[in-house]
């Protein structure tokens, strides 16, 4: 399949219905991702544009590498930029209320699921504290299922600051959750 | 649980929808692609017209697969290996007599080249396919700064015949020439990744130091080799190093092991010429760096595949 991603973008560039090809293999995934961070209303945007910016940026893709995932992802990311303070507001809001406005249209059983959680609330609150790359490194290896070198090329890092970024965030989730664990009202 | 664990197990209640729950915005993406982009200001892009430069040649038999990572830190790396091909150690003695470009900030450089790609795949009509598509592709790429600030022009010409298989009637579609386009809109690469000449005219000049900037942060295995020979031929391909620092960039990738020589290569423009290639078994693709056999000047680079294409299932399909 991968070698097939390079073939659709190619043969996009001649004849742009083909991306649509593109669309199908990872909106579903990279809708769902991008639902996690932002909700469901953001994301719809956030996906339109981000094909929109892959299919004008054919051009620069290059055909030796082996799957389009990581540079739709960090397309992604980038588009995401413009949704930060939503995020964290909101993950804000799950950590002091215990309200999860992205989870919310989703589930009407929401009481047994992580995010409702004493420790959802407090991942949450670790979440919204990371610098902006440190998440986005953490949850496009904890959710976009990304290995630590395709993360660093959908990011444009080096490995090395990605490798950094997860063991600096990642304890940090976790000791948000001991320090608070249960701990919510 | 760890905290991955609990990462993972965090809003997982989001579902992963349908592709029926997707068809809307597929169709309102469908509709965009198109739409042309407005077309971006050019002014003062003309000042780059006289730097031309690099005539490259291109085919890919099967699109294949080389990862051009962004590298680690430095780190201690393996000893550059004496250099074994007799290839790229000429184009680097040739390097001396070519001419010399000096381009300036506030300049272009300029990247013509011809791309034929394999196309495989299902036609509208539910035909399988295969044909080469065949492109004028020309890239502006300012001489200091990143992508961003590039043009791409060029002209999609006829396909051609891959033996034994219809052209479907989409392959002719859209040809002729096209507009210049700003070449990116973002540019996420790293600045130590950057390579508008303004960097790689800093790059080191000896050999063992382009070795260990092409292998900083890679192993020493066949992946490592892999990524490093694929990330040669991109800076053959559409960037420009000074004569000094291409010759070390040969004499490193001299040293790459598993390189080997091909006396009787051949470009997509039917030129004979002489290539150092690197074979990958475990994706079964060859790529070639073709030079003149003559004057050493690098004329092309291809990519083939030797497993036979697998049909795949539908959704495989493009």
């Amino acid at each position: 399949m991968s070698e097939q991603d390079a073939a659709c973008i190619e043969r996009s560039r001649r004849d742009p219905e083909a991306f649509a090809e593109v669309f199908r293999r990872y909106a579903p995934d990279l809708t769902r991702y991008v639902t996690r961070r932002l909700g469901r209303d953001a994301a719809d945007d956030v996906v339109a544009e981000t094909f929109l910016a892959a299919f004008r940026q054919r051009d620069r893709y290059d055909p030796a590498r082996p799957s389009a995932r990581p540079w739709l992802y960090g397309i992604a990311t980038n588009q995401m930029g413009r949704h930060v303070r939503a995020e964290v507001r909101q993950l804000r809001v799950l950590e002091r209320t215990g309200t999860d406005q992205v989870t919310a249209p989703f589930t009407d059983r929401s009481d047994d699921r992580v995010s409702a959680q004493a420790s959802g609330r407090s991942l949450a609150g670790a979440l919204a504290a990371l610098p902006k790359g440190h998440r986005d490194a953490l949850l496009l290896i904890a959710w976009a299922d990304l290995n630590y070198e395709e993360t660093a090329q959908a990011l444009g890092v080096r490995l090395g600051t990605v490798r950094s970024r997860v063991s600096h965030a990642a304890p940090r989730t976790r000791q948000e959750q001991s320090d608070n664990g249960g701990g919510h009202p | 649980m760890n905290e991955m664990d609990t990462l993972s197990g965090f809003r997982a209640e989001v579902p992963r929808p349908e592709p029926a729950d997707l068809r809307a915005q597929e169709d309102r993406l469908l509709a965009a692609l198109r739409t042309p982009p407005p077309r971006p200001a050019l002014r003062g892009w003309t000042r780059g017209w006289k730097l031309g430069l690099v005539a490259g040649l291109a085919v890919a038999a099967a699109a294949t697969a080389v990862v051009a990572l962004p590298s680690d830190p430095p780190r201690v790396i393996h000893a550059m290996p004496v250099a074994h091909s007799a290839v790229l150690t000429r184009a680097a003695q040739a390097t001396a007599g070519q001419t010399e470009l000096r381009p300036r900030p506030g300049q272009y450089l300029v990247y013509e080249s011809r791309m034929m790609f394999a196309s495989e795949g299902t036609s509208r009509d539910g035909v399988a396919s295969r044909y080469l598509t065949d492109e004028l592709r020309r890239v502006w790429l300012p001489v200091e700064g990143d992508a961003t600030g590039g043009f791409i022009d060029g002209e999609r010409l006829p396909p051609k015949v891959w033996p034994g298989w219809p052209i479907p009637p989409e392959a002719w579609e859209n040809l002729g020439r096209y507009r210049p386009e700003k070449l990116a809109d973002f540019d996420q690469r790293a600045e130590q990744d950057l390579t508008d000449y303004a960097h790689t005219s800093a790059w080191p000049t000896d050999p063992e130091g382009m070795y260990r900037r092409l292998y900083t942060g890679l192993g020493n295995d066949e992946e490592a080799h892999e990524l490093v020979w694929g990330n040669v031929q991109s800076l053959l391909r559409e960037s420009y190093l000074p004569a000094a620092q291409r010759a070390a960039l040969f004499r490193a990738a001299a040293a790459i092991p598993g390189v080997v020589t091909v006396p009787d290569a051949r470009d997509a423009a039917g030129r004979p010429g002489i290539a150092a290639a690197r074979l990958w078994a475990v994706r079964g693709t060859r790529v070639e760096l073709i030079f003149d056999p003559k004057t050493y000047q690098y004329l092309a680079n291809v990519r083939s595949s030797w497993t036979r294409p697998r049909p795949g299932p539908p959704w495989a399909r493009c």
